[in-house]
């Protein structure tokens, strides 16, 4: 899962959450392909971001999935309390379903 | 070795003089007057802070940041106000210089503090929590201490950075070399600013739990946010291992792992709107 501004995102990529205008109003559910008429609407409503699946744009301060896990053990190496643990690993559980391609 | 109740002393008296912190923005002095006077209407408060073009540009850029999350694009001082409240709105003006200098003096702090206030936000929110949008606030404001200590205290900075290289744990290094902790610095310097105490009280204890008295949800909730941030690794502080978290304040919340991934889930996607936002803030700074 990426959220990326409107200008990066191409025909093909898929929408990860609603796609929401500047209003507020929903205006494209998950799941969707999107086209390129539709991106088109979507910049002429406002719309400002938008979340697709995958990691379609490779980001220059994004890391991967195994630098991500190392970086998450590393933060956690002095940690003993069982529910800090817990957290850590639903951390884990949303860092393989952001990287995880549909 | 100094005498920490000594420089405890000498640090609280820098910090009521202000000596070496930015100075308010002219416009503060009148604003909180027209606060505290009972007829002054929204509008008239409105039409002052709109007079000001940079501060004008300032706030509402912050109310259209991420970590408040509106859908609506914020596009005027009234909708701000609307939207954040009159006392929000005081604090975001009160505190423009200070985010810039966190943004310039140290970026992995500015992206930590807009991480704990995203997240504050959707914790609110979730758990029912009066007043989001200045626990939000809060959030942005938790490590201010910090940013007080690198540009008012740099000598004094440079050591606890060399204690923190020996292996010393950031809040006792803090502690040895100024007699108290950024938090602390923190929360006593928004006190000196006027800031609601439910703020300050939440600052003040998100290292340590046991100073919050009136307001434990608050301050359990800022406690949270902080460690989930840093759990999730977004931002940088002198804490390269996850702070930590106090069972205590779980149980006040009532906050189980479920609704913690609900909670992550949520927070993800605003992250990236925050880095993107940072980036763009990088460019502007580079420029000017």
């Amino acid at each position: 899962m990426q959220r990326l501004p409107i200008s990066y995102i191409k025909p093909g990529m898929r929408t990860y959450e609603e796609v929401v205008d500047s209003q507020g109003r929903v205006l494209c559910g998950k799941g969707v392909e999107l086209t390129e008429e539709m991106l088109k609407r979507f910049q002429e409503l406002g719309v400002s971001y938008i979340t697709v699946e995958g990691t379609p744009v490779k980001l220059p301060w994004e890391k991967t999935l195994e630098e991500e896990l190392e970086l998450l053990e590393e933060r956690f190496r002095d940690t003993k309390n069982d529910f800090a643990l817990q957290v850590k690993e639903v951390i884990k559980e949303l860092l393989m379903e952001k990287f995880s391609k549909k | 070795m100094v005498d920490p109740s000594e420089k405890r002393k000498e640090v609280k008296k820098k910090l009521r003089k202000l000596e070496g912190l930015p100075t308010l923005p002219p416009i503060v002095q009148k604003l909180n007057q027209m606060i505290e006077d009972e007829r002054t209407s929204l509008n008239q408060i409105a039409e002052l802070i709109e007079k000001d073009q940079v501060i004008t540009t300032k706030v509402l850029r912050l109310a259209n940041s991420a970590f408040y999350g509106f859908p609506r694009k914020v596009s005027t001082v009234q909708q701000a106000m609307m939207l954040l409240g009159v006392n929000v709105l005081r604090i975001l003006i009160m505190t423009s210089s200070i985010f810039e200098i966190i943004h310039r003096e140290d970026v992995g702090l500015w992206e930590h503090s807009v991480g704990v206030a995203a997240c504050a936000k959707i914790l609110a929110e979730h758990l029912d929590v009066k007043d989001p949008q200045e626990i939000t606030t809060a959030g942005l404001l938790h490590d201010l201490g910090k940013v007080v200590e690198k540009v008012a205290f740099k000598e004094d900075y440079e050591e606890i950075l060399r204690l923190v290289a020996e292996g010393v744990e950031p809040l006792e290094a803090e502690k040895r070399v100024l007699g108290l902790n950024h938090a602390e610095i923190g929360a006593f310097l928004m006190s000196q600013w006027n800031i609601p105490e439910r703020l300050i009280e939440a600052v003040l204890a998100h290292h340590n739990f046991d100073l919050t008295k009136k307001y434990k949800k608050e301050s359990a909730l800022l406690h949270l946010a902080d460690f989930l941030v840093h759990a999730r690794g977004y931002g940088e502080t002198l804490h390269k291992r996850v702070p930590p978290l106090n069972e205590s304040a779980i149980k006040i919340l009532k906050i189980s792992i479920p609704e913690i991934k609900e909670v992550l889930f949520r927070l993800e996607p605003r992250l990236y709107e925050l880095k993107f936002f940072t980036e763009e803030l990088k460019r502007e700074f580079t420029a000017q």
